[in-house]
């Protein structure tokens, strides 16, 4: 069995459906990340299966005594604990033995790089320190199933790149739903993608199943001037689009391939900048399935 | 009760670092105090504030001890209710609103544990305060005035207590009911003041009302209250807590999914 079964979860606020007829699996030890522009319903979800708000109708299955952490978007502490009280604190309501609870919260906050301020109040947190705590927290004690609202949106570059990093490291031996509408992170991080909009899920899959469904691979020759690229359009009948310096040609089943092309090239003698082979990144796969439907 | 304790630990962090362990208790040692002292000083202050007639002599009653420690009790009953009730309405309505009870709510989290711990810091602040308060009148009282039996105040603030435990607890229940402190507050004076004006026009014969307690801890000062009387007033308060209690813990559950996320 999976670690996490949902079924046909939805989630209604009176007449407006937050979430609707939602259906997926988490599968142990995997990465997944929930993708949707805002309002798609990815909050709701987390919210649900944190049990924080109950579905409407369907139904969602945890595996025995699985322990959840919850990193919520917006994290807010109490501004008079300081961050090794707030998170000792965290650790003992999940169940984390006294004596272990304080070691196990000073390591974690070492881990997420707090371990100058475990005695500085939350109150004087910046953003970026509060998000770090907010996932302090959220893995204190150690549980099997991460839910990470947005949990590197609100950071700068490089706390972004050392929190991924952090996530890594953890997934080995917990399973992460994570959401994020930074996508370059999500294609770095993520055995299984969901996108979701209005409330639906709208396209999943692992990261080459659904490169595969909607990347459409291209190869681009570029010229160094645009007449040039139209002069070789007219002069050849391959599948292709000129667009300004440069020609795309479409790579599929009655497309070209790569040697075709570099073999033509050469023994026309073409005078080009560059060749190169693109697929479509998961930016804009996401704009593309979200504005297909 | 593991829990409890670490939500204890949590409650008594809090009461300390927002200063409301020190100014709770100031407030009612002042209120306390003022009573016998204004009383005391009563012809000097109308002296100096003039007005009076070249040559008027005023004849002031002095006032006996009980009728002091009831003045003091009349100021509680007003004051010292609404301190109480605007420190302590956004308890746990306010938690939701901040956001800061999500990180709380999304643990295997008992909530009459959570409610308990809050229930009884709130009201250690609110007995102590109630008692330094009447402590601190009496003082005065005894300096001033006449002597009056410590063991008549002790069964009077005792009895008191009970009365002001009814209200705290209802105020934390509403803050865990309602959708914000304002709210809860409103609804705690609306309910405290229907409920009396009920008392009031049709309770006379309704002599175990916990509404008429505050007058059966006055009756203290003077003699003492018909036991059977004052025993089902007491009896009834009691039962009247630990009901809100259980209410209040139920609607923090039930309303955990109002928290903001």
């Amino acid at each position: 069995m999976s670690l996490v079964e949902v079924n046909n979860l939805t989630k209604q606020y009176g007449q407006e459906l937050a979430v609707e007829n939602l259906t997926f699996r988490l599968e142990k030890g995997t990465a997944t990340a929930l993708i949707g522009p805002n309002g798609a319903g990815k909050t709701t979800t987390l919210s649900m299966l944190a049990d924080l708000l109950s579905p409407s109708s369907g139904e969602i299955s945890l595996a025995d005594g699985l322990t959840v952490g919850f990193l919520p978007q917006y994290p807010q502490f109490f501004p008079w604990l300081t961050a090794l009280e707030f998170t000792e604190m965290a650790a003992k309501l999940s169940g984390v033995g006294a004596k272990k609870a304080k070691l196990q919260a000073i390591r974690t906050l070492e881990f997420v790089g707090l371990e100058g301020a475990l005695y500085k109040k939350t109150g004087a947190f910046s953003g970026g320190m509060k998000q770090r705590l907010g996932l302090a927290q959220a893995i204190v004690h150690q549980p099997k199933l991460l839910l990470l609202d947005e949990p590197i949106s609100a950071l700068d570059p490089t706390g972004r790149r050392e929190i991924m990093d952090l996530l890594k490291s953890l997934q080995q031996d917990t399973t992460i739903l994570y959401s994020t509408h930074i996508l370059n992170d999500a294609e770095e991080m993520t055995d299984q993608l969901l996108f979701m909009k209005d409330g639906h899920l709208i396209e999943h899959g692992s990261l080459e199943e659904v490169k595969s469904r909607h990347a459409n691979p291209r190869i681009r020759i570029r010229f160094h001037k645009p007449a040039e690229a139209v002069k070789f359009a007219e002069e050849h009948s391959w599948k292709m689009q000129v667009l300004t310096d440069s020609v795309y040609l479409s790579v599929d089943k009655e497309g070209s391939s790569m040697q075709q092309v570099l073999h033509t090239l050469s023994s026309e003698k073409q005078d080009i900048l560059g060749v190169e082979f693109q697929t479509a990144s998961l930016e804009e796969i996401f704009l593309k399935v979200v504005a297909g439907q | 009760m593991k829990q409890f304790s670490i939500l204890l630990q949590k409650e008594w962090r809090e009461n300390i670092r927002n200063y409301k362990i020190f100014w709770i208790p100031c407030v009612f040692i002042l209120l306390g105090i003022t009573e016998p002292v204004v009383n005391y000083f009563m012809p000097q202050i109308l002296e100096a504030s003039g007005g009076l007639p070249e040559g008027a002599v005023f004849e002031f009653p002095t006032p006996s001890p009980d009728q002091i420690l009831m003045a003091v009790m009349e100021q509680f009953q007003t004051i010292g209710i609404v301190v109480l009730i605007l420190a302590y309405m956004g308890t746990i309505a306010g938690e939701r609103n901040s956001g800061t009870a999500t990180l709380l709510y999304v643990r295997p989290l008992s909530f009459l544990s959570y409610f308990l711990s809050k229930w009884t810091m709130a009201a250690a602040i609110s007995l102590i305060s109630l008692w330094l308060g009447f402590l601190a009148g009496y003082y005065y009282t005894l300096l001033f005035f006449e002597e009056l039996e410590f063991s008549a105040l002790l069964q009077m603030v005792g009895s008191y207590s009970i009365w002001i435990l009814l209200i705290l607890t209802l105020t934390l229940a509403a803050s865990a009911i309602l959708p914000n402190g304002g709210l809860a507050a409103a609804a705690a004076f609306a309910v405290y003041l229907l409920v009396q004006l009920a008392d009031g026009l049709l309770g006379a014969n309704w002599t175990i009302s916990p509404m008429k307690l505050p007058g059966y801890a006055a009756a203290w000062l003077t003699g003492n209250p018909r036991l059977s009387e004052f025993v089902g007033a007491i009896g009834l308060a009691l039962l009247a807590i630990i009901g809100l209690i259980v209410l209040g813990s139920w609607a923090a559950w039930k309303n955990k999914a109002k928290t903001k996320v």
